[in-house]
């Protein structure tokens, strides 16, 4: 019987994937592994050999090697100083390494990101992902149309069936079920072998007794061949085909997500930028401290904005074990969309971050600036700014930072400072006991000399160069706001006039952002479809059996990988199902059988009640 | 238990096609921002920490013809007063951005300040846009250090830079625009000028008279 049972199946081999579940005659998917294998046998010709490595490279196993091979290539990255966060660590390892250096240097393993073999890796995954999944995508949007493949012959047989007999004649115990079923949303499919026994007899008449609800109800389909007696039919109904839509949503999704990601990488910027209370800045290449463009961006096209940041306030916990910490930052931003255009507000929070056409600003950092007045030993005012210093500690915000004074004259005067915002004497040493500025104070080494910085080579804001300069014979003593010290050997003088607050700014532009947003909901709704829906089969097949009755077998089958709860399903469509013909059966004993018995089947005898 | 009806592939093999894209996804974003990060990165060339993105830096001259229009500038200079460049049509104009604390404007500045003066008599003129000076005495202090006499307009914010996005975006500082008699620019330097290449650069147009710039 085994080989009757796979008659009116259509599976063309054991592993087709799920592209086979359910596929018609005809429509072998031709990826499947033997027909591949008959291909390798073949002699190779070019369109082989492209074919054979478009299979390679799209295998899953290949897109694993270099995924793993990514991972792998990136460890020098993390190992190895780079050019784009660190050249200056980079250089001095080069010279630290006379060999190795320029040796690593030409195998681009300082610029790991950015390496020809790493573009490489990258691009081949890319192709194997895309190559993956978008003949996967077909193939799902095909399952998902695909109709339940024919009834086995013995349908009582699968994990799931029950056979009983009733009196009904075939064509009415068909009807119920096509009923019930179509009710229920299951997508059928009818098959008959009445008449020569030859299959496709079952016409549209069968398959449009499901009515409106089932209008994908199979209409010819291929019957059994040979061997049924006439009169028997079968029905193959199956639901959950939304599964294979998620699936195929989900490949779709993850297709999409691709694009979004290189969509931003091309043509999205970050850059950050420090900015002090008063100042603005206007989004040009030119006034940032940092900037990382996509590959397609140019110069002109950032947004023309321009933001300043009038206040930044941070507030921290004042008592209790947290104290100290912060409790709230906002920085109140003015912005101007265009030159010219209105002057807006907005208050900058951490993660409220500001949308000027697309671009967003956050605000990732903040710290103090002491604002210095420096009088040469001319009489000049040489300097007048509020000078970032970078916090050393996080919890009480003590702040250290340079000054340099390169327009002092005669000599150039640079300072090494330190920043408290509430300080305290400890002991005879000054502290800063809270991170608010309560009583802000600052400490300063000063120097007379040569800065280097008309040199021309750029150098560190946050770092003096004193090689070329001498420290000047004053002790430090700490200045409160409002106070002067005046520098020996009429160099001048410094006052620390007061503080202002600093906040670095981090400006991204991705318009890949939402897109692959959207495509990651949809991703993930796509995947649960998949993993919630069961594909479900429930098959009728009826026979003419002895004595007038009719032999009713009805098999179910679910997908085996999830979790159960078919088989409650299954009882309860059968017991319906049943019930279904019981009734029809009580109202042909009523109704049908005393006035015309029915004509296509003379051994029918519609009364005799088997239950 | 054998399914004949269901050919679907092993529920390993499920999860794997599944979870692969998904993990090999997650990766290409590593992957790509890193990749972003990494090879497109515009620093100061000592490091993050020298206040200013250090471009390309190189001369781009066009030929006459092929000039962009400078756009009209206009804005406070340094010593409060209003100055526009429209001032300076039919004359040759150095457009030069700087900042105090940039050491390659420093070390660039005394060529500026000679060259504005020999060229003064050949209708030269030289105007500066002092950008992320957070302070007028800062960039005072430092036009009496180089002993540099011509104008400079006041723009901490950087908006004037805006004004040529359309044009020769200035990517860096310092820079320098090269702005013939007919309001066209001529140059762009990224970087600091020499004096030599300024010169020749100012040679050229000055020796042009000023109708065959009227061509550009």
């Amino acid at each position: 019987m085994t080989d009757t049972r796979m008659t009116g199946v259509a599976e063309p081999t054991g592993s087709g994937g799920v592209a086979a579940v359910g596929g018609m005659p005809g429509d072998a998917p031709p990826e499947s592994p033997d027909q591949a294998a008959a291909q390798v046998a073949k002699p190779f010709g070019i369109l082989g050999w492209l074919r054979w490595c478009w299979r390679q490279l799209t295998a899953m196993r290949t897109a694993l090697v270099l995924l793993f091979l990514l991972a792998l290539a990136s460890v020098p990255g993390s190992v190895l100083p780079q050019n784009g966060t660190d050249p200056a660590s980079v250089q001095q390892y080069i010279s630290q390494h006379p060999f190795l250096g320029p040796l690593l240097n030409r195998l681009s393993l300082f610029d790991v990101f950015a390496a020809p073999w790493f573009a490489a890796i990258y691009l081949l995954l890319f192709a194997s992902l895309a190559g993956c999944v978008l003949p996967r995508a077909f193939r799902l949007a095909v399952s998902a149309r695909a109709k339940p493949p024919a009834a086995p012959r013995h349908p009582a047989r699968l994990p799931f069936g029950v056979s009983y007999q009733t009196a009904l004649r075939p064509a009415e115990v068909m009807a119920a079920a096509t009923t019930l079923l179509a009710r229920k949303k299951f997508r059928l499919r009818l098959g008959d072998t009445t008449g020569d026994g030859s299959g496709d007899v079952a016409g549209g008449a069968a398959g449009d007794v499901a009515g409106g609800a089932a209008g994908d109800v199979a209409g010819g389909a291929a019957g059994d061949v040979a061997g049924e007696a006439p009169g028997s039919a079968w029905l193959a109904a199956e639901k959950g085909y939304l599964r294979e839509a998620g699936n195929l949503l989900f490949h779709i999704a993850l297709l999409a997500l691709l694009a979004a990601v290189g969509l931003g990488a091309l043509f999205g910027y970050k850059a950050d930028i420090l900015l002090t209370e008063g100042n603005g800045f206007a989004n040009t290449v030119a006034s940032y401290d940092q900037y990382h463009p996509g590959r397609a961006v140019a110069p002109g096209d950032l947004q023309p904005f321009t933001l300043w940041l009038d206040t930044f306030r941070a507030s921290y916990v004042q008592s209790g074990p947290l104290r100290g910490d912060p409790s709230s930052f906002s920085a109140f931003v003015r912005y101007q969309a265009e030159p010219g255009g209105p002057i807006q507000r907005y208050n900058l929070r951490v993660n409220q971050p500001l949308n000027v056409d697309g671009a967003k600003v956050y605000l990732i950092g903040h710290g103090y600036a002491p604002v210095f007045r420096v009088v040469d030993g001319r009489g000049h005012v040489a300097l007048q700014q509020a000078v970032p210093f970078l916090p050393a500690s996080t919890t009480d915000f003590t702040s250290e930072g340079v000054i340099k004074v390169p327009d002092a004259r005669p000599r150039q005067l640079g300072f090494v400072g330190v920043f408290l915002p509430t300080a305290v004497s400890v002991g005879g040493r000054l502290e800063s006991a809270f991170p608010a500025p309560l009583r802000p104070a600052v400490s300063l080494v000063s120097y007379a000399g040569n800065l280097g910085l008309d040199s021309g080579a750029p150098q560190s804001v946050y770092q003096l160069d004193t090689a070329a300069m001498r420290r000047l014979p004053i002790a430090p003593r700490p200045l409160l706001a409002g106070q002067s010290m005046k520098l020996p050997n009429g160099s001048g003088s410094v006052t620390f006039t007061g503080y202002r607050q600093w906040t670095s700014l981090q400006v991204t532009y991705d318009p890949g952002r939402f897109p692959a947003l959207v495509s990651a909901v949809v991703a993930i709704a796509g995947l649960l479809l998949s993993f919630l829906i069961r594909r479900r089969r429930l098959f009728v097949r009826v026979r003419p059996g002895g004595e007038g009755l009719t032999e009713v077998e009805v098999g179910g089958l679910a997908r085996s990988d999830v979790a159960g709860g078919f088989e409650e399903e299954f009882a309860a469509l059968s017991a319906a199902l049943r019930a279904a013909h019981d009734a029809r059966e009580g109202e042909a004993g009523e109704s049908t059988a005393p006035n015309e018995p029915a004509p296509a089947l003379p051994s029918a005898t519609e009364d005799e009640d088997r239950t | 238990m054998s399914l004949p009806l269901f050919t679907i592939r092993p529920a390993t093999q499920f999860w794997a096609a599944v979870l692969l894209p998904g993990a090999v996804l997650l990766a290409l974003i590593a992957g790509l921002s890193g990749c972003s990060r990494g090879q497109n990165v515009q620093n100061g060339p000592g490091g993050n920490d020298t206040n200013y993105v250090g471009g390309t830096v190189g001369t781009t001259v066009f030929k006459a013809g092929q000039r962009p229009a400078a756009p009209r500038v206009t804005g406070p200079t340094l010593t409060g007063q209003r100055l526009s460049l429209s001032r300076y049509r039919g004359d040759v104009a150095v457009l030069n951005f700087w900042a105090s604390w940039c050491a390659p404007c420093r070390s660039e500045a005394p060529a500026l300040a000679q060259l504005s003066r020999s060229y003064q008599a050949k209708g030269v003129r030289f105007v500066g846009i002092n950008i992320k000076d957070p302070g007028r005495a800062n960039g005072e202090a430092y036009e009496r250090s180089f002993g540099i006499r011509y104008p400079s307009l006041y723009d901490p914010a950087g908006q004037l830079l805006l004004e040529f996005r359309q044009t020769v975006p200035p990517s860096a500082i310092p820079s320098t625009l090269v702005i013939d008699r007919t309001g066209h620019i001529a140059a762009r330097i990224i970087g600091g000028v020499t004096y030599s290449g300024l010169r020749k650069l100012l040679d050229g147009l000055t020796s042009q008279s000023p109708t065959s710039g009227e061509t550009g």
